[in-house]
């Protein structure tokens, strides 16, 4: 929201006061102030036009100007806008000035004619949005600053905390700023001011509230003989610093006191309000309303409008209707003044797409007794500014009157929570300047009434924060805290810390950890053949995150391709997340969230490569689970989507399957457009490091081994881990490791039959092993294998 | 010809000094001491030798060995400083040719971030904890004080998967079921994890990020409290030097409420164009816990009270490592994730 400094100097003595200093103290108060835009105004001056004659020779539309610019001297000025015409005042910018937008102004000649300077739109001097024409001025005296006619400017952006309608407006910034100050406040909230004309307005228009629930209060204020036309130029000013367009005195005092008193209001016509009536409804199906914007809009069934007898004529909150709007010719005029249901607007406003600056404010829950200090500032501007009897009495239908919220405040809780101390006297000076009233009770504890536009203040806690901003939080000293507890929890690894060793083992093995966005694409899931469980959200932004991923892989799998695309061939990646599983036949519950470990290798294009691939990556699943010191897990030839179906592995922990081991499916790689073979896993870390247990050494062996290696030649599709389970079992238990460390398919073994190389390592824990003793296993080993799996041996 | 003991001991003193390497000075060393060494020779004429010669003899040539004895010693002292010299001297490498790659891999620079929070809370006593990602509008809002149609919900846009179930806005349902859970206070835990916002992404926002979120719950606990732990806390990740100041704010589920900022790491405070010329940079939100969410948590607001903070790790790595561009994070490109 835009904040203008000169109009918030009417409420508060600004004078040693500087924008900059403003804006600190309103930051330290809690309205956080985002920018600040200081408008010099002092090297512009005014000017007079004393000739104005179309551009000769320019095939642009051009003007010069002759201008008068103070003693004496007449400057030739040239000009796009037609409106500086003979006799007007406008700003001029003599050569070497630079504008407030940041232009430099030089001697130019344009098409033959000298120009001497630069008459300013209000855009230029950062007045407005407005660069249509050059600034109009109202008065002022040839070469004398523009200053002496339009202040210096100040514009602050400053945000608003949603708990603080009261503050969408000048007058409630003010007093947050004049309590930071300690400076009084020059305005009453509540205006004085009330009509006398007769007969009374309720006599004159009738208003009925039908859904009381979204509407708690409607004043419609009635004055009648009101001259249309244009407002002041500070009043245009004050609405175009803050952004909004200057349209007719009417609408413009409307639009002023939203700004000021951040209670939106409007005019309608009077006389085109059908039985001089006011209906606040829930609009009906298949109504619709040309609204101000020149949008007609069609209105939903729950949609809160303003009727008349007939038709809507405005929608509540958020816009007026054009057919009853306030035009040229409008003598008689309705002032609306109403209280709408916060989210009944901001409902609404979202349906039509539609914010507004009323909109904005109704949806934050206005105080109802902000209406009458609202349509009284706007009814008393309207009769000074565009004339016009009010009338006295007007409809104000408010079933519910606003109660007034008493808080109880132990007023030594302040130091108890700030953990400072702040005298009693400073609170209750900084509440009263806040607007509360204080009354202390007998037993010291205070009684305090918030200002009737404070409905966020409730509890004792809120006055405290009143107390604290105020003081200034930068007078808190810090503490840490620290007492005699007799209660404790020890402290446990978080599961991120215990994730650690196997992070130590991946980045060993050249993997980099990603973090990759859970919402992908369920298009894409959809044609992986992994949405059975996908959980779809229902508002999603885009297509490509609408679901949330059930595995990992894929968005690795992406990631490969990205790196790919910038010239990345080797990849190595992995993540630690949570996939998500919605739980079968229960929709509305929350899903399994199992926290994964996947990884994802490039390989080259070849079976080979593939295969080579895949057994290193074993390697570094088995590192992991090390890592984190679990049993070793054990691999079954497993089938899952995402995967080659001839080179996939279930991976097995203590009876559990953890996720899989495998070469990703060719189509997989391919949709993707990526080259090579990739392999992956993916495994449930939870049930790792439940079966995590603390390593306990083992005594070093005090005998020597004996190695020997076996080469077993048996038919293709017999699996190295079956050979290596007999030989387990045959071994007994001289046998301390066995592992397959070479596959060989050739000229040396018969077609269709393949060689796998063990190495065993014999040991006894209580003697040294003799040669006989081993070859005797070996010959046990032999025999279950050629029995078992019609073994032959290579020597 | 037979040397006698003299001319032999001359001789191989002599051999022993021009010795060039130790392999010459163990041919020596064979030729005397060997099975059929000269010295050994000698040695083994003693037994025919008439019986009152045999002990003179016999010192006699003890005497010459340890003299030879010595001699090869020293030869072979003087050998391997020789050796060890020319070693050092003669096998100068180009130190400036570079090693092979390494080939490790990186730690997501989050990952880093977050654990560095993790241990400096930890430091403190607070303990992590975690939730559920997809959350209950109960736990994600009703508990947090924001109700349906509350005003400030409009910060919190939330991905929905039925008007029940929807993806976390904030790591705070985390709080709620801890106080649950633990019930009985003290509590000091810190609560990261991954959130989701409906924001269009974007260089400073993403609709999907991680915060750590801190909850103290104890009795008497205060602002000042609340501002040194947060002054800790960033003074020990981004150093002594940095400042913090909360700045009055509000959000439903704390009062009051504040945002907290640190001082730019560029400028020291000053102003400078990375912090806009403030001075400060804004980090997160913090307050002291409104007594309706302690009672939602089950814990008695009249005998505990409470702080919690809340930040992106996202805004922490950016002002830690100078990152600009909050999709970085996300994008997984590895030239990006391999300079952290």
């Amino acid at each position: 929201m835009k904040l203008s400094y000169e109009w918030l100097g009417d409420f508060v003595d600004l004078t040693d006061v500087s924008p900059k200093d403003a804006a600190e103290v309103l930051t330290r108060l809690g309205i956080e102030v985002e920018s600040l835009t200081l408008v010099d105004l002092s090297q512009i001056v005014v000017g007079k036009i004393l000739e104005q004659v179309k551009h000769p020779k320019s095939r642009n539309d051009l003007w010069v100007h002759q201008v008068d610019i103070g003693g004496g001297r007449v400057q030739q000025i040239i000009a796009g806008a037609p409106n500086a015409v003979v006799g007007t005042l406008v700003p001029v910018a003599l050569p070497g000035t630079t504008v407030p937008n940041g232009r430099l102004v030089k001697d130019m000649n344009i098409a033959g004619y000298k120009a001497s300077g630069m008459l300013c739109s209000a855009d230029e001097l950062l007045l407005g949005d407005d660069h249509s024409g050059i600034l109009i001025l109202a008065g002022g005296t040839p070469g004398e600053p523009l200053t002496t006619v339009i202040p210096s400017q100040a514009i602050m952006d400053v945000e608003v905390t949603s708990n603080r309608p009261d503050c969408m407006g000048h007058l409630g910034v003010a007093r947050e700023l004049a309590a930071g100050l300690d400076r009084p406040l020059k305005r009453d909230f509540m205006p004085s001011f009330t009509g006398t004309a007769n007969p009374p307005g309720r006599e004159l228009v009738k208003v009925i509230i039908e859904d009381p629930d979204l509407c708690s209060r409607y004043i419609g204020g009635v004055i009648k003989g009101v001259k249309v036309g244009p407002s002041p130029e500070w009043l245009q000013r004050r609405l175009r610093a803050c952004g909004v367009r200057p349209i007719s005195n009417i609408v413009d005092i409307t639009n002023y006191v939203l700004l000021e008193y951040a209670q939106p209001l409007h005019a309608f016509d009077l006389t085109k309000l059908l039985g001089a009536e006011i209906r606040v409804r829930r609009a009906r199906d298949g109504e619709k309303l040309l609204c101000l914007d020149g949008v007609e809009r069609e209105l939903a069934g729950g949609m809160l409008v303003i009727a008349d007898s007939q038709r809507p004529v405005a929608i509540a909150g958020v816009i007026g209707g054009e057919d009853t709007a306030v035009a040229a010719g409008t003598v008689d005029i309705l002032l609306e003044a109403a209280t709408f249901s916060g989210p009944s607007v901001r409902q609404t406003a979202r349906a039509l797409g539609l914010r507004t600056e009323a909109s904005a404010r109704f949806e934050r829950g206005l105080p109802p007794e902000l209406a009458l200090a609202g349509a009284r500032r706007a009814a008393s501007l309207i009769a000074e500014l565009a004339g016009g009897s009010v009338h006295r009495e007007w409809p104000d239908v408010y079933p519910e009157p606003q109660e007034p919220v008493r808080v109880r405040l132990k007023p030594w809780v302040v130091d108890e929570v700030l953990g400072t101390h702040v005298p009693l006297q400073d609170s209750e000076a900084i509440l009263i300047r806040l607007g509360f009233h204080v009354k202390v009770l007998g037993d010291g504890e205070w009684d305090v009434l918030p200002p009737v536009f404070r409905l966020d203040v409730t509890i004792p806690e809120d006055l405290v924060e009143e107390v604290g901003r105020v003081y200034g939080y930068d007078r808190v000293p810090p503490t840490l805290p620290g007492r005699r507890h007799d209660r404790w929890t020890p402290l446990v690894p978080s599961v991120d810390r215990r994730l650690d060793a196997a992070r130590q083992v991946m980045a060993g093995a050249g993997f980099t950890e990603t973090w990759n966005p859970a919402l992908v694409s369920g298009r894409k899931l959809e044609a992986l053949r992994i949405a059975a469980l996908a959980m779809r959200v229902s508002n999603a932004l885009s297509d490509d995150m609408d679901t949330l991923r059930t595995s990992l892989l894929p968005s690795l799998v992406d990631a490969v391709a990205l790196n790919r695309d910038r010239g990345r061939n080797e990849v190595r990646i992995y993540e630690i997340a949570s996939a998500f599983l919605a739980r079968v036949g229960e929709k509305y519950s929350q899903p399994e969230e199992p926290l994964r470990l996947a990884a994802v290798a490039t390989a080259g294009n070849t079976p080979d490569s593939g295969r080579a691939a895949f057994y290193a990556l074993k390697s570094v699943l088995a590192g992991c689970l090390e890592g984190l010191s679990a049993p070793a897990c054990t691999y079954q030839r497993g089938a899952a989507e995402l995967f080659h179906p001839g080179r996939c592995a279930a991976v097995i922990l203590e009876g559990r399957q953890l996720g899989y081991l495998g070469e990703l499916h060719p189509t997989v790689a391919d949709g993707l457009k990526v080259e090579g073979r990739l392999v992956a896993f993916e495994i449930d870390v939870e049930p790792v490091l439940a079966n995590s247990r603390t390593p306990l050494a083992q005594p070093l062996p005090r005998f020597p081994a004996i190695d020997r290696d076996l080469a077993v030649v048996v038919e293709e599709h017999v699996a190295a881990g079956l050979l290596l389970a007999a030989i387990k079992e045959s071994a007994g238990d001289l046998l301390e490791s066995a592992r397959a460390f070479d596959e060989y398919h050739g000229a040396q073994v018969p077609e269709g039959q393949k060689s796998i190389a063990f190495t065993l390592t014999f040991r006894s824990p209580e003697r040294t092993l003799t040669d006989a003793e081993v070859d005797k296993v070996m010959t046990e080993i032999k025999l279950t294998l050629e029995k078992r799996h019609q073994a032959g041996f290579r020597v | 010809m037979i040397h006698g003991p003299d001319e032999l001991l001359n001789d191989y003193k002599s051999q022993i000094a021009v010795t060039r390497d130790e392999k010459e000075l163990e041919q020596v060393r064979v030729a005397l001491f060997g099975n059929s060494g000269a010295m050994t020779n000698l040695i083994k004429e003693i037994p025919g030798l008439p019986k009152e010669e045999r002990s003179d003899r016999g010192r006699l040539l003890n005497g010459i060995k340890q003299q030879l004895e010595g001699a090869i010693a020293a030869r072979l002292g003087e050998l391997r400083v020789e050796r060890l010299a020319d070693i050092v001297e003669t096998e100068a490498i180009d130190i400036t040719f570079p090693g092979p790659p390494l080939g490790q891999g990186h730690l997501h620079v989050l990952t880093q971030v977050r654990r560095q929070i993790e241990t400096v809370l930890e430091s403190l006593g607070y303990q992590v904890e975690l939730g559920p990602e997809v959350e209950t509008e109960w736990y994600n809002f009703e508990a947090l004080n924001l109700t349906a149609g509350h005003p400030a919900r409009e910060n919190w846009d939330s991905f929905y998967f039925t008007p029940e179930l929807l993806l976390r806005a904030h790591t705070s349902p985390v709080q709620i079921r801890a106080m649950q859970r633990i019930k009985e206070p003290p509590i000091y835990i810190i609560t990261p994890g991954r959130c989701y916002r409906r924001d269009a992404p974007e260089a400073t926002r993403l609709p999907y990020f991680s915060q750590v979120e801190g909850l103290a719950i104890d009795r008497a606990l205060t602002v000042g409290d609340m501002k040194g732990t947060l002054l800790y806390m960033i003074q020990s990740l981004y150093g002594i030097e940095r400042k913090v100041r909360v700045r009055p704010s509000y959000f439903p589920f704390t009062e009051p409420s504040f945002e907290f900022d640190v001082t730019c790491g560029i400028c020291n405070g000053m102003g400078c164009k990375s912090c806009r010329h403030k001075g400060w940079l804004e980090v997160g939100g913090c307050g002291m816990v409104h007594p309706q969410v302690l009672r939602n948590g089950g814990i008695d607001p009249t005998e505990w009270n409470g702080y919690a903070w809340g930040f992106g790790i996202e805004r922490m790595a950016m002002l830690k490592h100078d990152v600009d561009d909050i999709r970085l994070f996300y994008e997984s490109d590895l030239r990006f994730l391999e300079q952290f």
